[in-house]
């Protein structure tokens, strides 16, 4: 008899990650089929930046959950990526995923150097680093300009120029927003793949302690870099595709305090959980959108981000996504 | 080499300008242990609330004195409120606290005066000395006066006096300050007062030196960083001194015509090259406990 | 007698109720048009703007303007009955809300024209796209290079190109400038191509042109003075927009450097806070060329686009209601627009047939603006090339010069003509 009760508690257990997987599925192919079709061109392009800087949320939330350390430079490497794809887009008729993995890598390795002398200093030291390489990454592309076919390293045509060419399977603006999901859920999985092997271990013990982290012998530099090239790699993924997406890029988008809003927003949003990245994305693009769709002033967004950013550090620091997955396991706990 | 002198004074002129924010912030992170990334912002604001108080026909050197009040208490208000709760937190978290100050300021600074062309004039800005080809107005020569003296008085505070004292213990651990018996309220509202005070005081001389916009002055607080980190965040002479380099490195880029148009990012790559320098002897921290 | 009277009462009762209407008529000025009995209310004509509002600067009074003139066209029976419904998108100077903004306007609500646009970058950003959907762009602010160079999109600003040139050309003449430096900022759109169009006119003339670019961010201007004190100058152009060019002067000013140099200035000088804020340092000494005509003009347009906005004007986050240029421009835009769709049969107002009657815009006369002003029929439009000098005098501005025609690089001027276009 105890037997077969033991066996149902196994059969049907009552495990709340099983549920959210089939939900968080459920919700993605909505959003790829349904979402796009129902949309106005408005709200469509206004998703589709959304999801980009889902991607770019995740890059910065890497770091953060993972090893503890804020980024304030994700913006600029999305910049980055951004340059380097429209560059190589603009130097011949490359397939669009060349471009995506050249601006990609770029990235990753701009990352990487600007986490290089975080690999020995505290976690303060690193943000304030982050943030004067935003800074210099503002006055370095305002000199330099995004590329538009002109000729030259710099690729800049003071009179105009061409506007990058899209994917081959996001053409239009409903198949650019479902190539963005795509890509965005892509990375999503690349995070987790990492979190879920050897650097993800590695990550963790180093959060714990890196005197224990050598002790155990596990190469700290290693996967300090590691981290800051994955996130830099995501970044600047994110940047080819928001230069797909619009086609070209302006110097005036990034400046430093985009990156500190950013990182701002994905604490609001939630750092440890890729539903804490997608409502960054939703924070950071559609709230200021919504607001404005009521006829509210730009600057009260500030207000109110600023506000939710003093809140969540201090009495949430799981953020908006970490309150309603709490929220979801207490009510599934109850039934 | 008389256009080198120029661009030499000139340079000092705008390095005075980043050591002054710079000196305010690393004097709070020494009393506080908090990085006010905010510290613009405040300064702005006490900026553009003395210029509004002079607009509607106030007393001048009492919009000042408003305008600076201001600060002190915006700051203060943040010391006493929302800081304590973040007494446990890593550095890195007290300093993105003041992160959403910044923006709390930001968006109602920009929503109360938007963009206009406005300008901050002291009555500082009429004098001034003719010294070697270059004219320096008394507002100039007043916000490096400042700088020094205050650099100077709060490094001897901090070092000789027992309040000074006090803050280095409150910075480097609050509750144990606190079990020890010092009176840790007490000490925090003067040191944050003191903060918001400084903060006022160069908000006003940056609006008038530099320009009377919000965003413009919140992030002025970026290259004051940088000469803050230069600074290693612990020697007031330091930032000072970092301060002016910056500056001066700035400005002499101006000469050199292919450098010229990078030449804003002199304190971000200074900064740079400076951790690198620092902490080259260091092997490596680890990090288990800030 | 009493009949008498009585009678020569009732025949005067027509003669009174005449005069009476006339009076009515007349107490009604004509702000915007032929005034109507009702205000209109049959299907509404969409038109639809993109400004800068929130940001480093506000370019939307221009809007505001345009959206007055609109209350006024629709309190007096619309376009035929059909009153203009006006959507203002605030496009925060960012690219993407740009492009955004166009989407929802263009694609969404379908616009038949958009009329009062003032940005640095949506015309940059959505030019493609206007091109594509094959709508017009009636814009009153234009500041960047890909403003001019659109199909479909014309303003009735100047711009920073016939602005500097303009006042470099006056220098030339009157001042007998020889060696100009202009200072700008670095925005290859913007500062670096009007810099370089004055570089190159000076060139032309024999004459010297030496940039001084800078980034807009920058917190010294003092070093930026000294770059241009360091090239030799003997005029300095002040190729800025007005809190960056008050920034310059005052930097100026404490180097007192107002009369080693001759001091001219583009159109953003030429606001009605600039006298006050520069102080009396500069009376006398700065010449600021202007892009219209005078704020105070005392032309019946100008005193129509004065009434109107004391009578329709009124700002909200989507429009700072001030008295600039730019609202100017913004009147002179709807103006155009709706004269324009006057001519055309209400029940065929749409976007083809607006388009269509838009390009066909000639010889616009105005007191507001110097010289008529004409849509064009090429690729590019820089319908507005003349303008005034003014100098600042006396907490106010005095006039230097009258309405001049400025000499525009050849690729811009219209290949079609009407006086001099």
């Amino acid at each position: 008899m105890t037997h077969t009760l033991q066996n149902s508690a196994v059969t049907h257990p009552a495990d709340p990650r099983q549920a959210l997987k089939w939900l968080a599925f459920g919700a993605l192919a909505l959003l790829l089929v349904l979402v796009p079709e129902g949309l106005s061109a408005y709200w469509l392009r206004v998703a589709t930046t959304a999801a980009i800087y889902t991607l770019a949320a995740a890059s910065l939330s890497l770091l953060y959950a993972r090893l503890g350390l804020v980024s304030l430079a994700q913006v600029a490497l999305v910049g980055v990526g951004g340059w380097v794809s429209l560059r190589v887009a603009h130097s011949g008729h490359w397939p669009f995923e060349l471009s995506l993995l050249a601006g990609g890598i770029v990235a990753g390795l701009a990352g990487m150097l600007v986490g290089l002398p975080a690999l020995r200093l505290r976690g303060l030291y690193l943000a304030l680093i982050t943030l004067m390489a935003a800074a210099g990454f503002n006055v370095l592309i305002t000199a330099v300009q995004f590329p538009n076919g002109g000729e030259g390293l710099r690729g800049f045509n003071p009179a105009g120029g061409t506007l990058m060419v899209r994917p081959w399977l996001g053409q239009s603006d409903i198949g650019m927003f479902r190539y963005c999901v795509i890509v965005a859920g892509m990375g999503f999985l690349l995070i987790e793949w990492h979190r879920r092997s050897r650097p993800g271990r590695a990550w963790a013990l180093i959060r714990k302690g890196e005197a224990c982290a050598m002790a155990a012998g596990i190469n700290v530099s290693l996967y300090k870099s590691w981290a800051f090239c994955l996130a830099g790699f995501l970044a600047g993924i994110a940047g080819a595709l928001l230069a797909a997406s619009l086609g070209t890029l302006d110097a005036r988008s990034f400046p430093a305090s985009e990156s500190i809003m950013l990182a701002a927003l994905s604490i609001v949003g939630g750092a440890y959980s890729f539903l804490g990245a997608i409502i960054t994305g939703v924070l950071y693009r559609v709230f200021p959108a919504f607001l404005d769709n009521l006829g509210m002033a730009g600057d009260l967004s500030y207000v109110i981000f600023g506000i939710a950013l003093l809140h969540t550090l201090i009495i949430a620091p799981q953020g908006i996504a970490g309150q309603l997955l709490t929220q979801w396991q207490h009510w599934r706990a109850r039934r | 080499m008389n256009s080198y002198l120029i661009f030499l004074l000139a340079g000092l002129a705008i390095g005075s300008i980043y050591a002054l924010s710079g000196v305010g912030l690393v004097m709070l992170y020494r009393a506080t242990g908090v990085l006010n990334l905010a510290y613009g912002a405040i300064g702005a604001a006490a900026a553009l609330i003395s210029w509004q108080l002079d607009q509607w026909g106030g007393f001048t050197p009492l919009c000042w004195l408003a305008g600076i009040a201001v600060a002190g208490l915006i700051s203060l208000g943040y010391g006493l409120l929302i800081s304590p709760r973040l007494e446990h937190r890593e550095p890195v978290i007290k300093a993105m606290a003041t992160l959403g100050v910044l923006l709390i300021l930001l968006g109602l600074l920009y929503s109360l005066w938007p963009a206009n062309p406005r300008r901050l004039n002291l009555p500082s800005d009429a004098i001034a000395f003719n010294m070697m080809g270059v004219r320096l107005t008394l507002t100039r020569l007043l916000a490096f006066i400042t700088t020094l003296l205050l650099t100077a008085a709060i490094t001897l505070f901090l070092a000789r006096t027992r309040i000074g004292l006090l803050m280095r213990a409150l910075a480097s651990h609050r509750q144990l300050s606190a079990i020890v018996g010092i009176r840790v309220i007490r000490i925090e509202v003067l040191a944050w007062s003191i903060s918001g005070v400084m903060a006022g005081i160069s908000g006003i001389l940056l609006g008038a030196l530099v320009r009377l916009d919000a965003g413009a002055l919140t992030f002025l607080v970026i290259p004051a960083l940088a000469a803050a980190i230069i600074g290693g965040l612990q020697s007031l002479a330091l930032t000072l001194a970092a301060g002016l380099l910056i500056g001066v490195v700035e400005s002499l880029c101006t000469l050199l015509p292919t450098l010229s148009s990078y030449r804003s990012a002199t304190p971000f790559i200074l900064a740079v090259l400076a951790i690198f320098w620092l902490q080259r002897n260091n092997r490596l921290l680890f990090a288990s406990h800030q | 007698m009493k009949t008498n009277r009585s009678k020569t009462w009732l025949h005067s009762l027509p003669l009174l109720g005449l005069l009476y209407g006339c009076q009515v008529l007349a107490a009604e000025p004509t702000l915007c048009g032929p005034t109507g009995a009702a205000p209109a209310s049959g299907t509404p004509i969409l038109v639809g703007a993109i400004v800068g509002k929130t940001g480093p600067d506000d370019f939307s009074s221009a809007a505001a303007a345009a959206r007055a003139y609109f209350k006024c066209v629709n309190a007096n029976g619309g376009i035929g009955g059909r009153p203009i419904e006006y959507v203002i998108e605030d496009d925060k100077w960012n690219p993407e809300t740009a492009a955004q903004a166009a989407s929802k306007l263009v694609k969404d609500r379908k616009v038949v024209a958009l009329v009062g646009s003032g940005s640095f970058i949506e015309m940059s950003v959505n030019a493609k796209l206007y091109e594509e959907e094959k709508v017009i762009s009636m814009a009153s602010a234009c500041a960047v290079r890909e403003c001019f160079e659109a199909r479909n999109i014309a303003t009735t600003n100047q711009g920073p190109l016939p602005s500097n040139l303009g006042a470099v050309q006056w220098s030339v003449r009157k001042q007998g400038s020889k060696r100009v430096a202009c200072i700008g900022l670095n925005i290859p759109s913007n500062g670096v191509w009007s810099c370089d169009a004055v570089n190159d006119w000076l060139k032309q003339q024999g004459l010297e042109g030496v940039s001084v670019v800078f980034d807009p961010a920058a917190a010294d201007f003092t070093g930026v003075i000294l770059e241009a004190m360091a090239a030799n100058p003997d005029t300095i152009l002040l190729n800025l927009p007005a809190g960056a060019g008050l920034g310059v002067l005052k930097a100026a000013q404490e180097q007192d450097l107002r009369d080693q140099y001759k001091w001219i200035a583009a159109t953003p000088l030429y606001d009605s806070k600039i006298p006050a804020a520069l102080g009396d340092y500069w009376d006398g000494h700065l010449a600021v060329q202007i892009e219209l005509t005078r704020l105070d003009g005392q032309g019946p347009d100008a005193k129509r686009w004065r009434a109107l906005m004391a009578k329709y004007g009124v700002g909200d986050s989507r429009a700072s209601n001030r008295i600039d240029t730019f609202s100017q421009a913004g009147f002179v835009s709807a103006n155009i627009f709706v004269e324009t769709l006057r001519k055309l049969d209400p029940n065929q107002i749409d976007r083809a047939s607006v388009s269509e009657a838009l390009r066909g815009v000639k010889d616009y006369h105005t007191d507001l603006l110097c010289a008529p002003w004409t849509f064009g029929t090429g690729n590019k439009h820089m319908a507005n090339h003349a303008g005034m000098m003014v100098q600042v005098k006396d907490l106010g501005y005095g006039d230097l010069e009258g309405c001049f025609e400025v000499e525009i690089p050849a690729i811009y001027r219209q290949v079609e003509s009407g006086q001099g276009a």
